[in-house]
């Protein structure tokens, strides 16, 4: 049994952040490409490839999810959102195409956080993008099942290295619900060992007296 | 759960021994454990056997099904068939390898008993992940395995309810725009 010193917030998948997990924070700093529709006065300073005062109406500038998602407003006063390359559509037909191949580490770290809070944006393609989000996930699965139930004790990054944040949760799932059963067939589930905690503090001098 | 708390619960199963002490009925919480004589054989559970093998008090039978031809046979139809075939005990997998650490002198042919074992197991395995993945893949609601073990479900438990979580949440994204009231609890 694994015992943490604290219990993490899971990330909210789909359209929900949570606000407390560190996934989604870090989620939300992902930068989105955006267009402004209005003028924004005394900004100037924060778009740093003009020198104006103001940030003129239509500047194209790269947002993080968190400010793009404060500022945008439905009826699409202060900026527009585009949608990053890979949720588009010549990138849609490859993830349909096989969703395998793809790199999704090297895409976005977080192509299904990502993905799903794009959909706050009202654009006519958002089902399209919710769908291929989906279809990815499952075409997917497979692979991840796959990899994190049969290697065991082997050095993992070469399998991992190509999957997105969520999919690394679950590998990593995996590998515990693996790892656990092996560790009671080999009979070491019941050996007593020092717990994480305890190893940390680093006042133990036991195991030095040993060595 | 974890598998030591799943062997845990296989202790429970009742198991032949022969004893070669004696000692009057005991009265336990669980039931009655009913006299010993040396040399007569007597039902207990799996617990009081292991311990009391382990003091040399004993001698352990094995059960009727860890026998080379019938595992056998279980192996076999586990393979032909598509389904989980219903096998003989539902804790075979822990038991098994209780009996095995502990008792191998007393159970004839006991590292073919554990390969075969562990060839069914490693069928019922990989027909679950079959199974799991015809689920994720399809998009079913709900699915329905017989004959399975708390051990196998234990194994691929947590996964499995993590990633259908995932795809529900997913699925839900394609019907947009109900705002319900935001909540969370930890």
């Amino acid at each position: 049994m694994t015992t943490e010193s604290y219990l993490p917030v899971p990330p909210g998948v789909g359209m929900e952040e949570n606000f407390l997990s560190l996934d989604d924070i870090l989620l939300s700093q992902e930068k989105l490409p955006t267009r402004t529709e209005c003028v924004f006065p005394r900004l100037g300073f924060v778009e740093k490839t003009s020198d104006t005062r103001d940030i003129p109406e239509g500047t194209k500038m790269e947002m993080p999810l968190w400010l793009s998602k404060g500022l945008y407003d439905n009826k699409r006063r202060l900026v527009s959102v585009e949608q990053p390359k890979i949720y588009r559509q010549g990138w849609r037909t490859v993830f349909s195409a096989d969703p395998n191949v793809v790199d999704l580490h090297k895409m976005g770290p977080y192509y299904y956080g990502l993905g799903s809070q794009l959909l706050h944006f009202d654009s006519p393609e958002n089902p399209e993008i919710a769908q291929t989000v989906l279809q990815t996930y499952i075409g997917r699965f497979r692979r991840i099942m796959d990899c994190s139930q049969n290697a065991y004790n082997e050095d993992t990054s070469a399998l991992v290295e190509r999957l997105d944040v969520l999919e690394r949760c679950l590998f990593h799932t995996g590998q515990i619900g693996l790892n656990d059963f092996q560790r009671w067939e080999k009979g070491q589930a019941s050996q007593i060992t020092a717990s994480n905690l305890v190893q940390n503090y680093r006042k133990r001098k036991f195991p030095d007296l040993e060595a | 759960m974890d598998p030591s708390e799943v062997e845990f619960l296989a202790e429970k199963e009742m198991v032949t021994i022969v004893p070669n002490f004696s000692l009057d009925k005991i009265y336990l919480i669980g039931g009655d454990l009913g006299p010993f004589n040396p040399g007569l054989p007597v039902a207990v559970p799996v617990w009081l056997a292991i311990n009391l093998k382990q003091r040399q008090k004993c001698r352990i039978i094995p059960p009727e099904w860890m026998d080379v031809e019938k595992l056998e046979e279980i192996r076999e139809q586990e393979r032909k068939e598509e389904t989980f075939t219903p096998i003989p005990n539902p804790y075979y997998m822990e038991l098994t390898k209780l009996l095995l650490n502990h008792a191998s002198d007393n159970i004839p042919k006991a590292d073919e008993i554990r390969t075969l074992v562990k060839d069914t197991w490693d069928t019922r395995i990989a027909k679950l992940r079959l199974s799991a993945d015809s689920f994720v893949s399809q998009q079913e609601a709900h699915a329905r395995l017989d004959n399975l073990t708390l051990m196998e479900i234990n194994t691929i438990g947590t996964f499995l309810t993590d990633s259908l979580n995932h795809m529900y949440k997913l699925r839900t994204n394609l019907q947009p725009g109900k705002e319900t009231g935001k909540s969370q609890d930890f």
